[in-house]
């Protein structure tokens, strides 16, 4: 089917232009092109565009960007080449910075397993153990440690110190207390308004976890932009005061070299007449 | 035997991290030009381009091949590059000037082209890229994609979610500016062979 060309239809032009129009669209517009001048030259002007177009060229950039995988043992926030799906790279200004969770491939699971009771118990006494070395050690720098703190501290330690003399009976009887007073200190410590909901999905911990980061991240751009604002300001103020400065300095010396060639002439003038009275 | 996009593609689903690296390497470049020509500032186009791969990564089990690899990750790219355009005219931040260093321009290359040459091409890249920045972004990426990237109008037209008619239009203003613009810069229009 053959076509007609109307002259100004520019997105058949940009159709011909990019060699993408059917046969057909084609040959109507070279058998336009070879009557219209005007047509000829727009072509001829945007093929010289495209031309131009072709030196630009971005910088050289180092990328080599890879996702890696953490090694087993030394999962940390702090390590970024470590952590799974995390990209890095030699040239990622952020990559220190972006340790987002959703930088993950998913959860960790390490966290979700169940354990063993008896490992159960005896984190609860290594975590309440520490605890209380670091309240004895903290009431000692006080002063004075309550006599009911230093009891319990004693029975804490009592099964380091002697394992044989504890029963399976004791042992039970602590791990209940100690439940029952992690229970306690979970509940007397943790304010009502930040604590999780106890419903709450780990999709939306991340969520909240990832908009907590975004708003950091836009708060952190933020103030960057103001500073490097002010910094520029600075900059300027500070080299309009040492232009001033220099140009009084310029003055000065001007000033100074005047007077210097005054004195100069004085002194010659005075001569010459000294020597025409003799 | 040359591996495609595809395979590597299957690979990196089933946890095959070294072929999700072999396709950063394939695409981290064009990734990156898209990003700098789009956005225009180098360090944050690899940020974009780091994390157009970094979503892809964690996309990539929802990734059912509906769309070439390719044309996938320029979405990503595009979307990311969208983002920051927003993010910029939210909260701009100040730019120094560049300036161009001769002697450091002939550190950078190798002894093939003459200083002369460098700087002049130096000095056409940058007047294209100050009239690239005028553009409104839609011009600018539709312009990008088709230049740089080779794509057709219909593949632009899908990735902007446009008319192949609007792509056309797009591109046409874009290059009437550019045109204008590198006339006023005494640009001159050079001799083109009519096809």
């Amino acid at each position: 089917m053959s076509q007609t060309f109307q002259c100004g239809d520019n997105t058949a032009l940009v159709s011909y232009l990019y060699d993408e129009c059917e046969p057909s669209e084609r040959a109507a517009i070279d058998a336009h092109v070879a009557l219209c001048a005007a047509c000829v030259a727009e072509l001829a002007a945007l093929r010289s565009a495209r031309l131009q177009l072709a030196s630009w060229t971005p910088p050289e950039a180092e990328l080599s960007f890879q996702i890696v995988r953490p090694r087993p043992a030394t999962i940390a926030w702090g390590a970024p080449s470590q952590v799974e799906g995390q990209a890095s790279g030699p040239g990622s200004r952020h990559a220190e910075a972006q340790l987002k969770p959703e930088a993950f491939i998913g959860p960790a699971v390490w966290w979700r397993r169940s354990f063993p009771a008896w490992a159960q118990a005896a984190a609860a006494c290594l975590i309440f153990a520490a605890g209380l070395a670091l309240g004895v050690a903290g009431g000692s720098v006080g002063g004075s440690v309550p006599a009911a703190s230093q009891a319990v501290a004693t029975t804490a330690a009592a099964p380091a110190a002697g394992p044989a003399a504890v029963s399976n009976t004791e042992l039970v009887d602590l791990e209940r207390r100690l439940r029952a007073e992690m229970a306690q200190l979970r509940t007397a410590t943790v304010p009502p308004g930040a604590a999780a909901p106890p419903g709450i999905s780990e999709a939306q911990l991340l969520a909240r976890v990832r908009t907590l980061i975004e708003e950091s991240e836009q708060r952190q751009q933020r103030e960057l932009a103001l500073r490097t604002a002010q910094v520029v300001r600075d900059f300027d103020s500070q080299r309009n005061l040492d232009l001033a400065q220099i140009q009084r300095s310029f003055g000065q010396i001007e000033g100074l070299t005047g007077a210097e060639v005054r004195e100069q002439r004085q002194m010659l003038n005075y001569l010459m007449r000294v020597s025409e009275q003799r | 035997m040359n591996v495609t996009d595809e395979d590597l593609v299957a690979r990196s689903r089933v946890g095959d991290l070294d072929s999700f690296n072999q396709l950063i390497l394939r695409w981290e470049r064009p990734i990156y030009a898209l990003a700098y020509r789009v956005i225009g500032r180098e360090e944050d186009a690899r940020d974009v381009c780091q994390e157009t791969f970094l979503r892809a990564f964690r996309a990539l089990p929802g990734f059912k091949g509906q769309a070439k690899f390719s044309s996938w990750l320029y979405r990503i790219a595009l979307n990311l590059c969208r983002d920051w355009i927003r993010r910029q005219r939210r909260t701009p931040t100040v730019q120094l000037p560049d300036g161009v260093d001769p002697s450091e321009l002939a550190a950078e290359q190798g002894p093939v082209e003459s200083i002369e040459d460098l700087v002049s091409r130096r000095e056409l890249s940058a007047v294209v890229e100050e009239a690239m920045a005028l553009l409104p972004d839609e011009q600018r990426t539709a312009i990008v994609l088709k230049e740089y990237h080779g794509m057709t109008f219909q593949e632009i037209a899908d990735l902007q979610g446009v008319p192949l008619s609007t792509v056309k239009t797009r591109l046409y203003q874009g290059l009437s500016v550019l045109r204008r613009h590198l006339e006023r810069n005494g640009r001159t229009p050079q001799l083109v062979k009519r096809v």
